[in-house]
């Protein structure tokens, strides 16, 4: 009897089973398997067991899983699984050390750090990977625990920017305010900055229906798989310089306008702030976009005519209409991400997209609960339900159902690159707690990040494999993983789904949440800790109750029958919020907000001489740092390092031919890489993936500038110098 | 922060660049340390004049190319003054006169009175610049608002618009006009349209493009004066272009392209140094004292060093283009009222530099639909020409160099002048993402592609899904899932004949299923194949 439950990677969470290997019971995709109960009558598999894993019939993947989830059991039984404590001895070395006396030293650490620099000295690093309970009693336990303001989390890094435009224009942010299934229809759907087809392939079957249409458009600097997509009449490309999204969205958005291509009955009825934004557009005529952005004129013109062409149709009741909008990271990771997706909401808003049943905005979460992350108080001005922790209502509601005075909550603490910017340094965080994280590979600028690390008095990190971050480590606490566990995890359109457990976990593993319930002991904190996950969620029920992300109506009984899909705000007697927005946005007024937004300068000076422009992305195989997927044989035979790609045209000149090996570098560190030519690049720009660490990791060359609406960092446009180190097959 | 009285700024004209100022310094406004007044001649306040073609052919409307909205102005406390104009300056009481007779202080001054269409001599129009508002019916520039309605009417009833002159304005609007439905004619006396901006192969390939868009293109013709038709109830109608050859042109509409002039009489009224332009130096100052300033079509930029690269070039005068303007504007707001440091973004500059920056050549770009020309720079030099002067001792400055493609027959044309790699100038016709791609490395001053035919490539037919042979047993068959083509055939020949047997057996087709249809084929392959050798099919 397989388990059901969903991949361990992504945001799509893609449906999968989960069963010892060779007793797949039921064939992927058959009624019977849709038939399957959720639960496993026999319980978890004996400790050890191997897994094998298939796709399951689910509307979001559809029964496919990629090459990731395929694999993913095998991590399981990894001879990397790290299954004691280990802690840094007077030797330098990291030895097994017992629970109690890793948990002692621990709480040690915290009360030291107290008593020399204040509870602030203490600081959290978690992750939109972990699931809700685990998101939720991490807040709490900086909170309450630690007495922290100094939490934040890797979420961050990808969709502090998005949320912050969704929650500026639509008062409200949830990532895909629709069924992801309502895009098979679409007449047309323009994605910018995001590259699917690698980072989470089911997904594109749900652009199978637009292609067929002729109107898949894809902006990405790269002819990345994803923009692949568009040849052969099935759409189209536009393939502006990095860090000019902003103006093409502008100039698309100003042909709307001046073309009188604009749904002004929409506007009207459901939108405010229309005039000055129309003002605004007035400067970004098509030929000054494409002297910005290097995309043509008539590309700009053509997806604006698309784009308005679809919402027409969708209007006049065609079964075939309907435009989306979707951003990704490589739009949003930017110094002005929060305006490039403002802008990106403008023009859906212009076309009257959002709040219907036909078209829409979405930005496409990436990690795993990169949606249910940012909602249950891990983010540093967060509490539980997406409320903010400086409103004094939301404060009183916390506190009430945590059993404490509202002041016991400290204040906002700092976003992530400021907290990590903090680390040693005098008033910031002297002992750092990192759950589900590998910044020493993932923060930008990560060459300075492992300075900090190494200036802690303490660093504990919980993961299950030996990251890099976790090698820096004074303390490393073994956890489990998601076949090991019980929980829940948000997907990208906002649905909350069951993790369940196949496994049980090895012998010296132990939950984040035993973990936390017994420091919270050892701390003497105040209010009740768990390392159940059901008792969890069910306070997290009654935290988020009335907040934005409103989970009160949802209990583990709805989740285990998949057919009743629990998308939030999904206050309790209510059936959920498939289609947000649909009578009014979430502002106070009922009306989306337009906020006009301009191009400022990139934070890096770019296109100097003999410099080049590096953008950072993902490969099919890997999984963010990549501390998973490298540790699974399959994938990292498949991908053992990065390449550096760029265009044969720059790399002639440098001396570079393929398969040589090229440094990349900048005044924040070099990167050692393969070349790999390809005509798929801008000859301006060239392309790393940041899924290796060392001297391979990308982020050593990215910088720590951030965004100043959503402190999100900028990972996409780096100035970098490349030379030929060594010609293949030279030695 | 000392707690000074507020600063009077005082605006004249209120056009796209003076729209920008306005915008830039209104954070200071609404603070308190700014009284800012703006004086419009026009009853609107800014619109984007680059626009005013496409108002002129009915493709958009007054309402979407404003640029400012004088009640929020109000609101935010600027004094907008608009259907007025300035009649003097008052330099040593810092104060200006308006037509209403009424005065307005100021600390510091900016003129930004733009630039009105020049009217050229021929018979039977006041050539007077002063009466480009009285031309008689039939006959209009395109500058504003008004003029592009006289357009609007005649484009709207199918009518003949005789465009004179062959600059770049003249050619987008009659290509405006006559995708709209208007008959066009061009006359210009070059021998080839945007004589000033395009080189003689680059001209003579959009001279085709815009005849097979249906224009109408008199090159070469000199016109001598204008007949009308006589009307009832006094005035006069256009009737007729006369050329110096003898030829006439009947049309409807005389639309007057012949090129702008900056409006320099208030500063000149006022004794400040004048050419084709108000001169001001790399600080925008018009004064020695600093007091008074001009920025955009007004203004030419013009300091003492005859060499100097910053200058508005030679031959001289405003640019006429709307980028520069802006960026003196957003220079001029920098200097005007110093930024609050705490405003500044991260690693964002506060403060203006101490001269603006030097502008490079600006980049012409015919903004049509379906016409597509770029050019920039320095665009004359040809194949094979010897540099004067280049090449001898020293050797430190790399020669021009010219790489150029032309297809006239399929209306594409491309030359790249280059020094050390580095456009100094271009002319692309007919390929819009070679242009595209140019203009951005011509503006950044980019090192361009040793392999030239990587740019002309852009633009090159996409390549076809490839056809290659029987495909790599090792190669990847289904991406997502690393699955192989011999994998997938081994499947398929143990006997897996379905997509989901195949996925079952080697996962392809199991993640976004891009590969399905290959694998239908390779089964439905598989199946003739064996059926063949039963003889059974």
């Amino acid at each position: 009897m397989a388990t059901h439950t969903h991949c361990p990677y992504c945001a799509l969470q893609c449906a999968m089973r989960l069963a010892p290997a060779g007793r797949m019971a039921v064939p992927a995709g058959t009624a019977s398997a849709v038939a399957e109960t959720g639960t496993t009558a026999a319980g978890p598999a004996p400790a050890g067991t191997v897994l094998e894993a298939a796709g399951r019939d689910f509307p979001t993947n559809r029964g496919g899983l990629c090459r990731k989830g395929w694999t993913s059991p095998t991590l399981l039984n990894s001879p990397e699984r790290l299954t004691t404590p280990l802690l840094r001895g007077a030797d330098g070395e990291l030895h097994p050390v017992g629970w109690d006396a890793a948990l002692d030293r621990a709480a040690g650490a915290v009360r030291a750090a107290w008593a020399a620099y204040g509870t602030d000295a203490v600081g959290v690093f978690g992750s939109g990977g972990l699931t809700n309970e685990k998101a939720y009693q991490l807040g709490k336990f900086a909170r309450l625990a630690l007495r922290t303001s100094r939490i934040d989390y890797n979420g961050r890094f990808c969709m502090s920017s998005a949320a912050a435009a969704g929650n500026r224009a639509f008062g409200l942010d949830r990532g895909l305010p629709f069924p992801l299934a309502d895009l098979d229809n679409a007449h047309t759907v323009l994605l910018l900055g995001s590259n699917v087809a690698d980072t989470m392939p089911p997904f594109v079957a749900h652009l199978q229906g637009t292609r067929d249409a002729g109107g898949l458009i894809v902006v990405d600097p790269r002819r990345s798989a994803t923009a692949a997509l568009t040849g052969g009449g099935t759409g189209l490309h536009l393939q502006p310089s990095p860090g000019t999204d902003l103006a093409l969205l502008l100039g698309i958005a100003h042909v709307v306008v001046q073309e009188g291509l604009a749904d002004k009955e929409f506007i009207q009825r459901r939108t405010a702030g229309y005039r000055s934004v129309a003002r605004s557009l007035n400067a970004w005529w098509p030929e000054r976009v494409q002297a910005v952005t290097g995309v043509p004129a008539e590309l700009v013109r053509e997806t604006a005519r698309r784009l308005a062409e679809g919402a027409r149709r969708a209007r006049a009741g065609l079964t075939a209409g309907g435009s989306y909008i979707l951003t990704g990271r490589g739009v949003e990771q930017h110094v002005d991400g929060t305006d490039t997706a403002t802008a990106a909401i403008n023009l859906s808003l212009l076309l009257g997209l959002p709040g219907t049943t036909h078209s829409g905005y979405g930005t496409l979460t990436g990690q795993g609960n990169g949606q249910g992350g940012r909602e249950h108080g891990q983010k540093s001005d967060q509490l539980p339900g997406y409320r903010k922790i400086t409103d004094p209502a939301a404060r009183e509601h916390v506190a009430a159902v945590w059993g404490i005075a509202p002041d016991q909550l400290p204040g906002p603490g700092l976003p992530a690159v400021e907290l990590l910017k903090s680390l040693g340094r005098p008033g910031g965080v002297r002992c750092l707690f990192v759950h589900g994280s590998n910044i020493a590979v993932s923060a930008p600028d990560a060459g300075r990040v492992l300075a900090g690390l190494r200036s802690l008095d303490f660093l504990m990190v919980a993961d299950f494999v030996l990251s890099e971050t976790a090698a820096e480590a004074d303390l490393v606490l073994p956890v489990l993983q998601w076949a090991e566990e019980e929980g829940t995890m948000t997907n990208l359109e906002g649905r909350v789904l069951r993790r369940r457990r196949a496994v049980t976990p090895p012998e010296g593993a132990r939950s984040e949440l035993w973990i936390m319930q017994e420091l919270a002991a050892r701390l003497g904190a105040p209010s009740m800790f768990s390392d159940n996950p059901e008792t969890i969620f069910e306070e997290l029920r009654r935290a988020s109750a009335g907040g934005p992300a409103d989970y009160s109506g949802i209990d583990y009984g709805i989740l285990d029958d998949d057919s009743v899909p629990a998308y939030w705000p999904f206050p309790a007697g209510s059936a959920g919020t498939p289609r947000l927005f649909l009578e009014a946005f979430a502002h106070a007024d009922g009306r989306a907000r337009f906020t006009a937004v301009s191009p400022g300068d990139t934070a890096d000076a770019l296109h100097r001489p003999g410099e080049l422009t590096l953008v950072t992305g993902r490969l099919l195989e890997h999984y963010q740092s990549g501390a998973q997927t490298r540790r699974v044989a399959e994938l990292s035979a498949a991908q053992p390092e990065p390449r550096l790609q760029l265009h044969p045209a720059t790399a002639l000149p440098l001396g570079i031919g393929n398969g040589d090996m090229a440094e990349i570098s900048n005044h924040r560190g070099t990167v050692r890489a393969r070349a790999e030519l390809s005509t798929d690049i801008r000859p301006d720009t060239v392309f790393l993936p940041f899924h290796f660490a060392g001297e391979q990791s990308a982020n050593l060359l990215t910088q720590a500038a951030t965004d100043p609406v959503s402190g999100m960092p900028e990972f996409k446009t780096s100035a970098v110098q490349v030379r030929v180190l060594e010609k293949a097959g030279s030695r | 922060m000392n707690h000074q009285a507020p600063e009077r700024i005082a605006v004249v004209g209120f056009g796209p660049v003076a729209a920008r100022l306005v915008d830039e310094l209104l954070p200071a406004v609404r603070a308190g340390r700014v009284l800012l007044t703006v004086i419009g001649s026009e009853s609107a306040p800014a619109y984007n004049r680059v626009l005013v073609a496409d108002l002129g052919v009915g493709r958009t409307t007054p309402e979407d190319i404003e640029l400012a909205d004088a009640d929020e102005l109000r609101a935010a406390g600027v004094n907008v003054r608009l259907g007025r104009t300035v009649r003097r300056i008052d330099r040593p009481r810092r104060r200006i006169e308006l037509d209403d007779g009424s005065h307005d202080p100021y600390d510091r001054l900016v003129l930004a009175t733009g630039a009105g269409a020049i009217v050229p001599t021929l018979t039977g129009l006041n050539p007077d610049p002063a009466a480009v508002h009285l031309l008689p019916p039939g006959v209009t520039a395109l500058r504003d608002l008004a003029d592009a309605a006289r357009l609007r009417e005649t484009v709207h009833r199918g009518g003949h618009v005789i465009v004179l002159g062959g600059g770049i304005l003249g050619i987008e609007a009659a290509l405006a006009a006559a995708e709209e439905g208007a008959r066009v004619t061009v006359v210009h006396n070059g021998d080839r349209p945007l004589a000033r901006n395009i080189d003689h192969g680059g001209g003579k390939t959009l001279a085709r493009t815009l005849r097979a868009a249906g224009i109408d293109l008199v090159s070469g013709a000199r016109s001598t004066g204008v007949r009308f038709l006589p009307q009832a109830g006094g005035r006069h109608r256009f009737e007729a272009l006369e050329l110096e050859d003898g030829r006439r042109i009947d049309g409807d509409l005389l639309l007057l392209s012949c090129g702008i002039r900056p409006r320099t009489g208030l500063a000149e009224g006022a004794g400040l140094p004048v050419a084709k332009g108000i001169l001001v130096s790399h600080r925008l100052e018009a004064d020695k004292e600093g007091t008074i300033f001009a920025i955009g079509d007004c203004a030419e930029v013009r300091c003492t060093d005859p060499a100097c690269a910053g200058c508005s070039g030679p031959g001289g005068g405003p640019a006429g283009l709307i980028g520069p303007g802006w960026r003196q504007a957003e220079w001029l707001a920098r200097r005007l009222v110093p930024q609050d440091p705490s405003a500044a973004g991260t690693g964002g500059a506060d403060g203006a530099p101490a001269q603006l920056a030097a502008e490079r050549p600006g980049v012409m770009l015919l903004k049509a639909r379906n016409v597509d020309m770029a050019s920039a720079g320095a665009v004359e030099a040809e194949l094979w020409d010897d540099e004067v002067g280049s090449g001898g001792c020293g050797g430190t400055i790399p020669p021009r160099q010219v790489a150029q493609w032309a297809d006239p027959e399929h209306g594409r044309y491309v030359k790249m002048v280059t020094r050390g790699g580095v456009l100094e100038g271009l002319v692309c016709v007919g390929m819009p993402r070679t242009a595209a791609e140019l203009v951005l490395l011509y503006e950044r001053g980019s090192e361009l592609p040793a392999d030239r035919t990587a740019l002309f490539r852009l633009d090159a037919a996409e390549q076809l899904p490839d056809l290659s042979g029987p495909a790599d047993p090792a190669a990847s068959l289904c991406r997502c899932t690393g699955a192989t083509h011999g994998q997938v055939q081994e499947a398929v020949a143990g006997g897996c004949h379905s997509p989901g047997a195949v996925g079952d057996a080697t996962r392809a087709g199991t993640g976004c299923g891009g590969c399905r249809s290959r694998i239908v084929d390779m089964i439905e392959a598989h199946l003739q194949s064996a059926g063949a050798a039963t003889g059974t099919s």
